[in-house]
C-alpha cells in the first residue's frame, strides 16, 4: 500500500529538506530529480490570485497513486524511487504545493520519469483547486487533460 | 439498497455538501434521477463517475453499500 501522499497546508522547507537527507542511503542511485509545484500568482480579469484550497478523495488518491508508481517503474526499468507529495488544503501565492523526487541509476531515466510523473499526477489524481483572489472572490481551475 | 454519494470540487460547493446517503435505491438511473432531483443545477456540469475507487464509463450495476463519487475535471497539481 502507497503511503499517503497528502499534506495538510502548504509543503514546507523542512519537509522537502528531510527527503533531500534520505538521498545519501541510496548508495544505488547515480542521480535524482526533482519538481517542485507552487503556487503562482497569477492575474485573472484584474484579480491576483492569493491563494489555492485543495481538496482530493483521498482514498482514490492513494489508489491512483500507486498505479502512477507502478507505470513509472515498469516504464522506466532504471528508476529506484518514486517519492511523491500533494497538498490538501490552503497554499498561499509562493508556497509549495507539489514535490516529485525520483532516484534512478543514471541521470537521463530520472529526469524523463520525473516529467513524466509529474504530467500523470496532474491528469489522474482526483484533486480539485480553487483559487481564491485578494478580493476574496473565487474560481474553480481544472488541468487541460483531464 | 443503500448508497453513498460524495460530491467533490465545483459540485460539493454546487450541493453544498460533501456526501448523502440514499435509501431504496433501484438502480443508477434511479440514483442519478433522485441526485438531479435534489441538486437541479448539477446537470449544468461536468462530471465523471467513480465506483468505490474506480472511474467508470457505462452506467453500473450498483451493490448495497457502494460508495459511487461525482468528479468534476481533476486540478492538481
Amino acid at each position: 500500500m502507497t503511503e499517503d501522499i497528502l499534506i495538510n497546508g502548504p509543503i514546507t522547507q523542512a519537509v522537502i529538506s528531510s527527503r533531500l537527507a534520505m538521498l545519501g542511503s541510496r548508495k544505488n542511485s547515480g542521480g535524482h530529480s526533482v519538481f517542485i509545484g507552487q503556487v503562482r500568482e497569477d492575474i485573472q480579469d484584474g484579480r491576483k490570485v492569493k491563494a489555492i484550497e485543495y481538496s482530493a478523495y483521498r482514498t482514490m488518491v492513494i489508489k491512483e497513486t500507486e498505479n502512477i508508481i507502478s507505470m513509472i517503474q515498469s516504464e522506466f526499468n532504471d528508476v529506484k524511487s518514486v517519492d511523491i507529495l500533494h497538498s490538501v488544503g490552503i497554499v498561499m501565492a509562493g508556497e509549495i504545493s507539489m514535490f516529485v523526487l525520483i532516484s534512478a541509476s543514471h541521470r537521463h531515466q530520472a529526469i524523463e520519469a520525473c516529467s513524466k510523473t509529474v504530467e500523470l499526477l496532474k491528469e489522474k489524481l482526483p484533486i480539485w483547486k480553487k483559487e481564491i483572489f485578494e478580493d476574496n472572490t473565487h474560481e474553480w481551475e481544472q488541468n487541460p487533460l483531464a | 439498497m443503500e448508497i453513498k454519494v460524495l460530491f467533490f470540487g465545483v459540485l460539493a460547493e454546487v450541493t453544498g455538501s460533501s456526501h448523502k446517503h440514499y435509501r431504496n435505491i433501484e438502480s443508477f438511473r434511479d440514483l442519478r434521477l433522485r441526485i438531479e432531483d435534489d441538486f437541479p443545477e448539477i446537470v449544468h456540469y461536468y462530471y465523471r463517475i467513480a465506483v468505490n475507487n474506480d472511474l467508470i464509463n457505462d452506467d453500473p450495476v450498483l451493490k448495497e453499500g457502494d460508495e459511487i463519487a461525482l468528479l468534476p475535471p481533476f486540478a492538481g497539481g
